[in-house]
């Protein structure tokens, strides 16, 4: 009868390719025992059969219950991570986009109220939606793919009580948003480097209004002073991350953090050394806007810093390597 | 009292769930179909429909403690499940894991029946 072939297709859509078939054969076997045992020697008729569908349920309950197994997009391994992840990201992307907001806002002032509205307009229809939707679909696809081999290994690496982490000293634990924090500067940092570097420099005003930039770096170098950026903020981003996880202040803690230092600094030594990144003519640009003369006092105090920048540099990153270690000595002795 | 039967609506679903899988075990040392398996189970008290018992006939075959069949001899096509070796030992195990269960329980109901007496 065509109304049990609309009921047995009805559940078997809903399962896997796999099954449908041995589903639906088993499927229409059940409908017409249930169907005999009901009618037993008269005729089937189409009463019967309405009836024998509504004993089983809606095609959908029934296929849910063949499915079993699994019912969610993110499961419990994951979610603590997922939350995690989508705080930072939403916190990072909000902390972008109203960062360019504000220099929007400061290089044309009269527009304020354009870019607000499209500040607020975004907010809704773009950056909330692709911030949730982005990080959903990864850990979406991160769950179909464990196939709940997570589960699995959390079983196997079996449990002691003895290992348990210390419950952690106040002194030396690190609080979450420590970390989160640091990430979402890092992040903003890079955006605010990528899309608008041009920015990043000395702003001339006049009359209230922005009409120019003396860039502190090479324009011809760009991509460099980017791969520079990625490099320094990028191994920022994995300090914080390895905080996160340690959640406090560890030797392993602080050597890690070690390694990525210098690791990332002498990449930075080498890109700052081997390329010329600073802006050959800063010190001419300087005077072209009027801001100084040459032959002032002024004129010679900046120019000599200008030629020292790159030793600077160079000082202010071992100073910044040095006192990251000690911090982090400091703070895993504390707690002894 | 229609209060009283929602609760126990709710529960009864839930102490059926592991009794179910039980039931249908112990029914399997002989090859039989999901639908005489609920007439069988039927005729002996146990009350499933056929809606829980064929999603549970496979997922115990996809966990190996049953074994199918599709017979194609008779009238019409039917899966047939029995147990599997596996399955047999499983069965073994939990049977006296249940016999200890009612046995506890048993003795639970019947010390509280007591205490009821006294009152």
């Amino acid at each position: 009868m065509e109304i049990i072939n609309r009921y047995v297709y009805s559940v078997s859509k809903r399962l896997p390719e796999a099954q449908r078939k041995d589903v639906a054969d088993e499927l229409r076997g059940l409908i017409e025992d249930m169907l005999e045992e009901r009618v037993q020697d008269r005729e089937v008729t189409e009463e019967d059969v309405e009836m024998v569908l509504l004993e089983l349920g809606h095609p959908r309950i029934l296929a849910r219950k063949y499915r079993g197994e699994k019912r969610h997009v993110i499961g419990p391994e994951l979610y603590d991570l997922y939350i995690l992840v989508l705080k930072i990201a939403l916190i990072s992307t909000i902390a972008v986009n109203t960062a360019i907001f504000v220099i929007q806002v400061i290089v044309n002032p009269m527009n304020i109220l354009d870019y607000f509205v499209s500040f607020i307009v975004s907010f809704f229809t773009v950056i909330i939606p692709m911030v949730f939707g982005w990080t959903t679909l990864g850990f979406a696809l991160a769950e179909y793919f464990s196939e709940g081999r997570m589960e699995k290994l959390e079983l196997e690496k079996g449990w002691k009580p003895s290992s348990l982490p210390a419950v952690p000293d106040e002194k030396r634990q690190i609080k979450r948003s420590e970390p989160i924090t640091g990430i979402v500067i890092y992040v903003l940092l890079i955006i605010m480097l990528a899309f608008s570097n041009e920015y990043f420099g000395i702003w001339i005003f006049r009359e209230g209004e922005l009409s120019g930039v003396i860039p502190f770096l090479n324009e011809n170098l760009y991509s460099s002073v980017m791969i520079l950026a990625f490099i320094l903020f990028g191994s920022g981003i994995v300090k914080e991350y390895l905080k996160l996880f340690y959640e406090k202040w560890t030797y392993k803690l602080v050597t890690f953090i070690t390694i990525v230092n210098v690791v990332s600094i002498g990449l930075i030594l080498f890109l700052i050394t081997g390329f010329q990144i600073w802006n050959p003519n800063f010190m001419n640009e300087l005077i072209q806007y009027g801001m100084i003369t040459r032959g002032s006092e002024g004129y010679d105090v900046i120019s000599q810093i200008w030629e020292q920048l790159t030793f600077w540099t160079v000082i202010f990153l071992v100073f910044g390597l040095l006192f990251d270690l000690i911090a982090g000595f400091v703070k895993v002795r504390k707690a002894k | 009292m229609s209060d009283a039967y929602k609760h126990i609506d709710k529960l009864m679903q839930e102490l059926r769930r592991g009794t179910i899988t039980i039931g249908a075990l112990s029914q399997l040392h002989e090859p039989q179909y999901g639908y005489s398996l609920v007439t069988t189970l039927k005729e002996k008290g146990i009350q499933v429909e056929p809606g829980t018992l064929y999603p549970l006939l496979r997922r115990l075959e996809k966990q190996g403690l049953l074994e199918s069949k599709w017979d194609t001899n008779e009238t019409r096509p039917r899966k047939y499940y029995l147990l599997s070796e596996i399955g047999k030992e499983v069965l073994d195990l939990l049977l006296v894991e249940w016999q200890s269960i009612a046995k506890s329980m048993d003795y639970l109901i019947k010390e509280r029946g007591g205490e009821n007496g006294d009152h």
